[in-house]
């Protein structure tokens, strides 16, 4: 679904990501974990585009794409992505948030974006909350928001960029139960977690990103229970 | 007591034609406003393009208007078109004032629009918007709202600095003034008078804007 061989990035002289191989398959829940700096949060962000990587390939879903040919939009309305900050539409109301790219990207009528909408924020249990602008809402539910916005483009792949860092602790679980419900469903995801928990319950795969490379890849049970590497052992005591 | 008297006497004689004048401040002000917000967001849109061009074609511009005297623009503007076609003093006026008010407005709109979080626009990309559309949907809405404080207090600015324009001959608000101060030689109680009606128009206008930036404020 989501595949990058060989991805390098550098930012000036630093080099933030030095060969990057790593295949999402369809319906796969990929979590990346690593200390900060690691270069976990570039991977996604390339794989979404908003950094160019300097050397290696991506393809979506078997097509390898070249920046200076695709438009990116239309390679982006398919890979969805969740900040750490949400980033929400302030002027608009929960429900514009969620239409506005369905009916601004995809040309949807607007009658049919709200229905897909409503559906959306019902799932996420904020169903009652379409008319409210972001700034009303608790950190838990501006996530909630930004994943049914994300939704709304029906990705094929949804990228998570410590989605529960910049909430409060008892926030946490409401926006993680969304993910797990996602990942039930079949959704294929990258996440980039520092939540433990839902790396072993929910992941597919764990993988263990070390000054630019992956140490580490393997199924959770494996991955914390009996890690080949010693620094992959190392952030497993520190974390956990 | 003896000045209140007489200024509140020069009021009484002079409001017939001070407030026909204060008409012409007002009008004058409303075309340069709004000559001056087209411009700047013309400017600004230039200033924030990808085409080198068109940003050294505004910063040309902010930079000579902000680094030459008004004054000297209106002079400039006045004799330099009128050289070429007939124009009122008026319009010469309100247009030199206009462009004048393009540089400013053009660097307010331009910061509101940098001001606005670069995760908005990341948020509208990753959703597939493109550059425009994500400009046109997401940031300027933004930016517009965020730019009202600071145009309001150009607005101000633009009414006060209207009052330059006497030294073409407009009939306007200070331009009377000036006759009336000469020819009553009462200059003491005429200047605070004309003073007073600028002051009211600026609360005037400051009160509306309050109101407005209540409203929206409620808005969100």
């Amino acid at each position: 679904m989501l595949k990058g061989s060989n991805i390098h990035k550098s930012f000036g002289n630093l080099e933030v990501l030095k060969g990057i191989d790593l295949e999402v398959a369809p319906s796969e829940v990929v979590v990346l974990v690593g200390v900060s700096g690691s270069g976990k949060s570039t991977l996604l962000r390339c794989f979404n585009f908003l950094e160019r990587i300097n050397e290696g390939s991506i393809e979506v879903d078997g097509q390898v794409i070249d920046p200076k040919k695709h438009k990116l939009s239309n390679i982006r309305a398919e890979v969805g992505m969740v900040f750490q900050h949400f980033n929400l539409f302030p002027h608009m109301t929960v429900l514009e948030n969620v239409i506005e790219a369905p009916m601004i990207v995809k040309k949807m009528k607007k009658a049919d974006a709200i229905v897909l909408a409503k559906s959306l924020l019902d799932k996420v249990g904020l169903a009652d909350k379409a008319d409210v602008y972001p700034s009303k809402l608790s950190g838990g539910q501006k996530q909630r928001v930004a994943i049914a916005r994300s939704l709304a483009m029906e990705p094929k792949v949804l990228l998570f960029d410590e989605p529960t860092s910049a909430l409060d602790p008892e926030l946490v679980g409401e926006v993680l139960s969304v993910m797990q419900q996602l990942a039930q469903e079949g959704m294929t995801m990258v996440v980039v977690t520092h939540e433990m928990k839902f790396a072993r319950e929910v992941a597919d795969r764990v993988i263990m990103l070390d000054e630019g490379r992956i140490i580490e890849s393997a199924d959770p049970v494996t991955f914390f229970e009996n890690p080949s590497h010693e620094r992959t052992k190392q952030f497993i005591q520190l974390v956990d | 007591m003896e000045l209140l008297q007489t200024v509140w006497d020069v009021f009484l004689r002079t409001y017939p034609g001070f407030l026909e004048a204060t008409l012409i401040t007002l009008k004058i002000t409303a075309v340069a406003l709004v000559l001056g917000t087209i411009l700047g967001l013309l400017f600004a849109l230039m200033k924030i393009s990808r085409s080198k061009i068109l940003q050294t074609i505004a910063n040309l511009y902010i930079t000579i208007i902000r680094g030459t005297p008004l004054i000297v623009q209106i002079m400039f503007l006045y004799f330099g078109i009128t050289s070429l076609i007939v124009l009122s003093g008026f319009w010469a006026g309100a247009i030199a004032l206009g462009i004048h008010n393009g540089a400013y407005i053009a660097e307010i709109f331009r910061g509101a629009i940098q001001g606005i979080d670069k995760g908005q626009r990341e948020a509208s990309s990753s959703l597939g918007m493109t550059r425009s559309q994500s400009m046109r949907r997401i940031v300027f809405p933004q930016a517009l709202k965020r730019s009202i404080p600071p145009l309001g207090n150009q607005f101000i600015i633009t009414l006060k600095d209207s009052s330059l324009v006497y030294i073409i001959s407009v009939p306007e608000l200070f331009s009377m003034a000036n006759i009336e101060a000469a020819q009553s030689f009462q200059s003491l109680e005429t200047y605070l008078v004309v003073g007073v009606y600028y002051l009211v128009l600026v609360m005037i206008f400051t009160y509306l804007l309050k109101l407005y930036e209540n409203k929206l404020d409620v808005d969100k």
